[in-house]
């Protein structure tokens, strides 16, 4: 099966296809996605402070990444899930997305940051477990995670944007520029993609 | 409100963002869900700790001391990009029935938070020994931390109104 009809498969599924029909799915759904990656995006920035030694810095960084990091992966897999599902309501759309493209991207190299932690300072914790100070490595792998992860949120929110949402129920199509036309004074007259 | 958001979509600030609208609402909504993930995982983090899930080589208070001043700059940020929101797209925002929930909820959210922070510091040791040990305040720590869930979710629905079916204005309009 070539790319394209993968991706048209995954449009026809039936799971893609009701959420579509659906006026709740999407929107809920995208939600959940935020409240996911808020949930990533918060805990790691715990940890990634702590290895800067700019926060919680004489706490055991061991114990504290065995209390955060499992909920971090939870929240992970809460956000994939429903990052997936968005996907493939509109799998063409947002494959050829250049956003999408870049955070997928991202994504890897936040995978790739990780693991080059682990494989270096991650090896050495007993030595610096209660410093305040870390390895250089882990530093750096620190503030690769900050720029990765505050780089993954723009480009979601830039997908959001510029790709239009399949819908194919009876969703209410009111334009408030319509109903208040003061709002839209000012603003260029192209129709906005979505929303949002 | 309606004639408020309409109001307010006429001034300088507003029409400033609106022109600029392709990258600036992008951009300060990019801010306002970095800022979520900090209120989020700093209450998180003291839920976690009166909840004895987490955090256990650290007394409440020295959790608390840790994200509360995390938590009070990260709804600084909110409030700032929440207000330019508002102001680049107010009919947007103020026409829909899950920003006025959300509103009510940041508000029990952040008096909760006040709240606690104040009591914590009147009765340290009541706290740390007896207090978030009661069940009562343990199924607080989870309440607190479903409410700023449900503001996250509101929060993505504002650009949904549609969801509440007759109860949005924006419908009735």
């Amino acid at each position: 099966m070539d790319l394209p009809t993968f991706l048209a498969s995954l449009e026809s599924s039936g799971v893609a296809t009701k959420i579509r029909n659906s006026l709740y799915f999407f929107p809920l759904i995208e939600a959940t996605h935020v409240f996911g990656l808020a949930m990533v995006f918060g805990t790691m920035a715990i940890i990634d402070f702590r290895l800067l030694g700019l926060a919680s810095t004489r706490r055991s960084f061991r114990r504290m990444a065995s209390d955060i990091l499992k909920w971090t992966w939870a929240a992970f897999i809460v956000t994939a899930a429903t990052g997936s599902l968005m996907f493939i309501t509109n799998a063409g759309v947002y494959y050829h997305n250049i956003f999408f493209r870049t955070k997928i991207v991202m994504l890897a190299l936040a995978g790739i940051n990780m693991l080059v932690f682990e494989l270096t300072a991650g090896r050495s914790i007993d030595r610096w477990d209660k410093a305040a100070s870390t390895p250089l490595i882990g530093r750096t792998t620190a503030v690769l995670s900050l720029a990765i992860w505050i780089t993954i949120i723009f480009l979601g929110r830039w997908i959001g944007f510029t790709t239009t949402r399949a819908t194919v129920g009876p969703e209410p199509q009111i334009n408030l520029d319509n109903i208040f036309p003061g709002a839209s004074e000012g603003t260029t007259p192209t129709a906005p993609p979505n929303e949002k | 409100m309606n004639q408020f958001a309409q109001w307010l979509s006429q001034t300088y600030l507003s029409i400033l963002i609106q022109n600029h609208n392709g990258w600036v609402i992008p951009t300060i909504q990019s801010i306002h869900i970095a800022g979520i993930g900090v209120v989020l995982a700093s209450v998180f983090m003291v839920d976690l700790r009166i909840l004895g899930w987490a955090g256990l080589d650290q007394t409440l208070r020295q959790t608390t001391n840790r994200f509360a001043p995390w938590l009070t700059g990260a709804l600084c940020v909110l409030l700032a990009t929440g207000v330019l929101m508002v102001i680049g797209e107010p009919v947007r925002e103020l026409i829909t029935v899950s920003f006025w929930i959300k509103m009510f909820l940041v508000g029990v959210g952040t008096l909760v938070a006040a709240t606690f922070r104040i009591s914590l510091r009147k009765h340290e040791h009541h706290w740390e020994d007896t207090i978030s040990n009661r069940a009562s305040i343990k199924w607080l720590a989870i309440l607190t931390f479903l409410i700023w869930v449900v503001i996250i979710i509101l929060g993505r629905l504002i650009a949904y109104d549609h969801v509440w079916g007759s109860w949005s204005p924006a419908q009735k309009a």
